[in-house]
C-alpha cells in the first residue's frame, strides 16, 4: 500500500524457516510515525511476537532486520542496517547495528524489513529477490567463513551486485556472542548471530530493483548542503575519523583520561599504548580508507601488518573497541596481532569486544590461579601472550576445548569457574563492557547500569563527556543527561543512522535530529513528539526486559568497578561507588517515569506514551 | 552541445576508476540514479562498485571498449555508438537482454520498470559520478579512438 509518508515501503517480509513459509505484513502512516524504523519497529514486533521467558535459541525467537526512513537515500552516514532479537548473552531485547549496503538494498526490494522465525530443519539460505523468496540449501556453506560464504553465495546466484549478510561458524555453533557480518563490516554485539545459527540459518541474501525517494526534495538538498557545509568545521569528523579512523581515540583516552581499560580493568592505563595508537596504525600499518555506503566521511581503514611477527594479518578495521578489547585489555601492544584476531574475529563471526573482554577475563582467571593450564589445554593464558589470544578465536569459535567455555561469555564462565570471579567480570547483564571507562566517566556508569542492551557504548555516549560538554565527573545532573544520550541514540537506532553524526546534531536529542528526518519522511514532528517516540521505544524495550525478570537490582556495574577505584593515571581514585550509583539511579528512574522501588515504567508513563496494551501486560506480572 | 562531447567524435571518453582511493561508499551509485531518474535504487545506477576483498574493488560501468559487444550482440540493432556513447533506440528495443549478457564489464542492466538498456551516457559530458565522489577515485579521461 502506498504510504503517505516517505522513506518507507510500507511492508514487513516475515519468514518462517520452519515451514518455508512467507507473508508480507503493512505498515502504517500511523505506525511508523510512532516508532519511526529500525530500533523503533524491532522493539514493536519483539514485544509483540516473542515470548520473553523463553530461552533465545527456542525456534520461536525472532530474528528482526529492519531499516529505517534514510536507508536507501544518499544521506550521509545512514548506510547502514539493524538486526535485533532476544539476546542469548543478556535473555533481554538487544539490537545491533552494522554498516553496509545490507538496509538499502531491503528497501529496493520493497521492504521495511525482514522478521524471522521458526527453525529449519536443514541449513538454509533466504534469498529475497524483490517478491520472489527463496530457501536455498547452505549444506555446502554450512563451517564456512563469512567472506567465503558471501562470495559463495553470489557466485550461486550469479550476480556478484547482491548483498549478503551472513554468519561464520562461531553463529553455527551458538557462540553467545557470535556477530552477522555484511561486507566487512558486523552487526557485532549481543549474539544476534548465534540465534541466527540456531535456527540453521546461514545467511540472508537481497536483491532489490527498486527505488527509494524523500518526501520534500528542494527542502532535502538544503539540508544535504548545510551538512556537507557543517561536516566540514567539526574536526572530529573532518580529519580526526577520516585520518586515523576510531583507532584516534587511543591515545587521548589513555593519555588525556586514563580511560583504557587495560588488563582486564586492573588499571586503566597501558603503557603499551603506543603500540596500538592510531598514530602507529595510519603510519605503519594503514592500506587505504573504506566507508559505509553514503558515507563520506570513511572513517573505516584497512589495515595490516607489512614487517612484524603477524605479517600478512590484514583486515577492515581494528576499531577503537577492538583496540581495546584485544590489545590493553589483554595487554598486547602488538598492533599485528590485533589486527590478526580482528580479521579471524570477523571469519569466524565471532563479536571482538566480547572476545577480547572474554581473553581478558580468562588471563586474569589464570593470574589468579582460578583456572589452570590443565582447562587452558595446555596454553599459558597470561597478559600479552598474543599467540593465546589469536589462537582461541577458531577454538570458541567451534567450541573446542576450552573454546567452549570461552564461547559462553564472561558472566556465563564466572558462574561455572566460582572462586569470586564474577566481580572481575567487565560485563553488564551479561554483555561484555565495550572501552569507555564506567570509571572515568560518570555518565557511562549509570549509563551501562541502566542500558536495555547492557554493558553497550550504543545506548548512553561517551563523547560528550570526552568532549566536555558534560561534567565527566558531575553526579548531579547525570541523570538527565545520559536518559538524553539515550534518546539520542535510540532515534539514531531508528533511521538507522551512524551515531557519530552527534559532534554535528548534538550529543543528546535536538532539533536538528527534527531537521533531519522531516524533510525525507514528511512527518513534520515536533522536538517534543521526537522525544515522545523515543521514549516510547525505550519503554517497550524495558516493558519487554521486566517480562524476562529485570528489575531495578539488576541495573548495576561488576563490584571491580563500584568498589577498586582506578590505581593510577589522570583518572587516579575515580569510581562510581554503590551510594552514589543509587542516588543516581533514582533521578534516573524519577526522570524517566519509572518506579524507583522495581525499575519497571509506571502505568502513567505507559499510557503517556500511547502504550495502553504494554501497561496491561505490565500490570498482569 | 558541450565542448566535451565534441570531443568524443575523435576521442574516446573513459571513466577511469582508482580502486586505491575507492572507499566503497557507493556515493556515486546514488548520484547515478538521481542524476537520471531523480531518485535513488542501485538497479537504477548505471556505475556499480563491488568488493572482492579488503583490497580489491571493481567499478563495473561502460568502458566504450574496442569490440562493442553489445551492439553486436543486439539482434535489433536498437543500439549504435554515437558521440562516444552507447545510445539505445527505443523505438527498436525489445528488451531482450542480449547486451547484458554480452557485455564482458557488466556495464549494462535492464531498468526494472522501462526493461530498457541502462548504459552510462557521462550525464550530458559532466559525469555525476565523478562530481560526487569524495575521495577522487573516479575521473573522467580521453583516450585515442584507434576504432574507425
Amino acid at each position: 500500500m502506498k504510504m503517505k509518508y516517505s522513506g518507507y515501503k510500507g511492508k514487513i517480509l516475515r519468514i518462517n524457516l520452519t515451514t518455508k513459509k512467507t507473508s508480507t505484513m503493512e505498515i502504517t502512516d500511523e505506525f511508523a510515525r510512532k516508532y519511526l524504523g529500525g530500533n523503533g519497529f524491532s522493539a514493536r514486533f519483539i514485544f509483540d511476537m516473542v515470548d520473553p521467558r523463553i530461552d533465545a535459541f527456542d525456534p520461536t525467537n525472532v530474528v528482526s532486520m529492519m531499516t529505517g526512513p534514510f536507508q536507501g537515500i544518499n544521506i550521509p552516514t545512514a548506510g547502514k542496517y539493524h538486526m535485533a532479537t532476544k539476546s542469548p548473552l543478556t535473555n533481554g531485547f538487544f539490537d545491533s547495528i552494522s554498516g553496509g549496503h545490507m538496509g538499502a538494498e531491503i528497501k529496493y526490494a520493497g521492504y521495511d524489513g525482514f522478521l524471522i522465525t521458526g527453525r529449519s530443519d536443514k541449513p538454509v539460505y533466504v534469498f529475497v529477490d524483490d517478491d520472489n523468496v527463496e530457501f536455498r540449501s547452505a549444506e555446502k556453506i554450512w563451517g564456512r567463513l563469512t567472506s567465503e560464504t558471501q562470495e559463495m553465495i553470489k557466485e550461486e546466484i550469479g550476480d556478484p551486485k547482491i548483498c549478503v549478510s551472513a554468519i561464520g561458524p562461531a553463529g553455527e555453533n551458538r557462540v553467545r556472542y557470535a556477530c552477522v557480518i555484511t561486507e566487512y563490516r558486523a552487526a557485532g554485539r549481543g549474539g544476534v548471530g548465534a540465534v541466527m545459527g540456531s535456527k540453521n540459518l546461514k545467511a540472508v541474501a537481497v536483491r532489490g530493483s527498486g527505488t527509494n525517494e524523500v518526501a520534500d526534495p528542494e527542502k532535502f538538498e538544503e539540508w544535504m548542503k548545510w551538512f556537507n557545509e557543517e561536516v566540514k568545521k567539526v574536526p572530529a569528523l573532518a580529519s580526526g575519523l577520516p585520518t586515523y579512523g576510531t583507532p584516534v581515540l587511543v591515545s587521548s583516552i589513555n593519555n588525556m583520561f586514563g580511560a583504557l581499560g587495560t588488563r582486564n580493568h586492573q588499571t586503566e592505563f597501558f603503557e603499551g599504548w603506543e603500540g596500538i595508537s592510531g598514530e602507529t596504525l595510519k603510519k605503519n600499518y594503514w592500506d587505504k580508507d573504506t566507508a559505509c555506503p553514503a558515507c563520506p566521511i570513511a572513517c573505516s581503514k584497512v589495515f595490516s601488518d607489512k614487517s612484524g611477527k603477524w605479517k600478512g594479518a590484514i583486515s577492515e578495521g581494528p576499531e577503537y573497541e577492538t583496540i581495546y578489547s584485544l590489545g590493553s585489555m589483554c595487554g598486547i601492544s602488538d598492533a599485528g596481532a590485533v589486527i590478526k584476531a580482528d580479521s579471524l574475529c570477523d571469519e569466524y563471526g565471532l563479536d571482538t569486544v566480547s572476545y577480547g573482554v572474554v581473553v581478558a577475563f580468562m588471563m586474569e582467571c589464570y593470574q589468579r590461579k582460578l583456572i589452570s593450564k590443565k582447562m587452558t589445554d595446555g596454553v599459558e593464558f597470561k597478559f600479552g601472550n598474543d599467540d593465546a589470544m589469536v589462537g582461541f578465536v577458531e577454538k570458541t569459535a567451534k567450541r573446542i576445548g576450552f573454546g567452549d567455555l570461552m564461547a559462553e561469555g564472561t558472566l556465563r564462565a564466572a558462574r561455572i569457574i566460582g572462586g569470586n570471579s564474577e566481580r572481575f567480570a567487565i560485563q553488564v547483564k551479561g554483555l561484555e563492557i565495550p572501552g569507555h571507562s564506567a570509571r572515568a566517566l560518570r555518565g557511562m556508569a549509570l549509563g551501562y547500569a541502566t542500558a536495555t542492551r547492557g554493558g553497550s557504548h550504543h545506548d548512553p555516549r561517551p563523547t560528550g563527556e570526552y568532549a566536555g560538554v558534560s561534567d565527566r565527573k558531575a553526579v548531579e545532573g547525570k541523570a538527565a543527561w545520559v536518559i538524553g544520550t539515550m534518546q539520542m541514540t535510540t532515534i539514531g537506532d531508528s533511521l538507522v543512522n551512524c551515531h557519530f553524526l552527534e559532534r554535528l546534531l548534538g550529543f543528546t536529542l535536538t532539533q536538528k535530529y527534527v531537521d533531519m528526518i522531516n524533510p525525507v519522511t514528511g512527518f513534520g514532528y515536533t522536538y517534543n513528539e521526537l522525544v515522545d517516540v523515543a521514549e516510547r521505544i525505550l519503554d517497550l524495550e524495558r516493558a519487554f526486559n521486566v517480562r524476562t525478570g529485570i528489575r531495578r537490582k539488576d541495573d548495576t556495574l561488576p563490584r571491580r568497578f563500584l568498589e577498586e577505584p582506578i590505581p593510577e593515571g589522570p583518572s587516579k581514585g575515580m569510581h562510581t561507588d554503590e551510594a552514589t550509583l543509587n542516588r543516581m539511579l533514582d533521578e534516573f528512574y524519577e526522570l524517566k517515569g519509572w518506579d524507583k522501588r522495581t525499575g519497571i515504567p509506571t502505568k502513567e508513563k505507559l499510557l503517556r506514551m500511547g502504550l495502553e496494551d504494554v501497561a496491561v501486560v505490565l500490570e498482569k506480572l | 552541445m558541450k565542448m566535451s562531447v565534441l570531443l568524443a567524435t575523435e576521442k574516446k571518453p573513459l571513466i577511469r576508476f582508482d580502486m586505491k582511493k575507492c572507499a566503497f561508499c557507493k556515493i556515486c551509485e546514488f548520484s547515478c540514479a538521481k542524476f537520471h531518474y531523480g531518485k535513488y535504487g542501485d538497479a537504477i545506477s548505471r556505475i556499480t562498485i563491488i568488493r572482492k576483498s579488503p583490497l580489491m574493488f571493481k567499478c563495473l560501468i561502460c568502458t566504450r571498449c574496442e569490440k562493442r559487444y553489445c551492439i553486436t550482440a543486439c539482434p535489433t540493432k536498437a543500439l549504435s555508438y554515437k558521440n562516444g556513447n552507447i545510445v539505445v533506440d527505443e523505438k527498436l528495443c525489445n528488451s531482450c537482454g542480449d547486451c547484458v549478457k554480452a557485455c564482458p564489464f557488466q556495464g549494462i542492466r535492464l531498468h526494472p520498470e522501462t526493461k530498457m538498456p541502462i548504459i552510462c551516457d557521462l550525464c550530458n559530458g559532466d559525469p555525476s559520478c565523478v562530481k560526487a565522489c569524495p575521495k577522487g577515485a573516479l575521473s573522467l579521461v580521453w583516450l585515442p579512438e584507434t576504432r574507425k
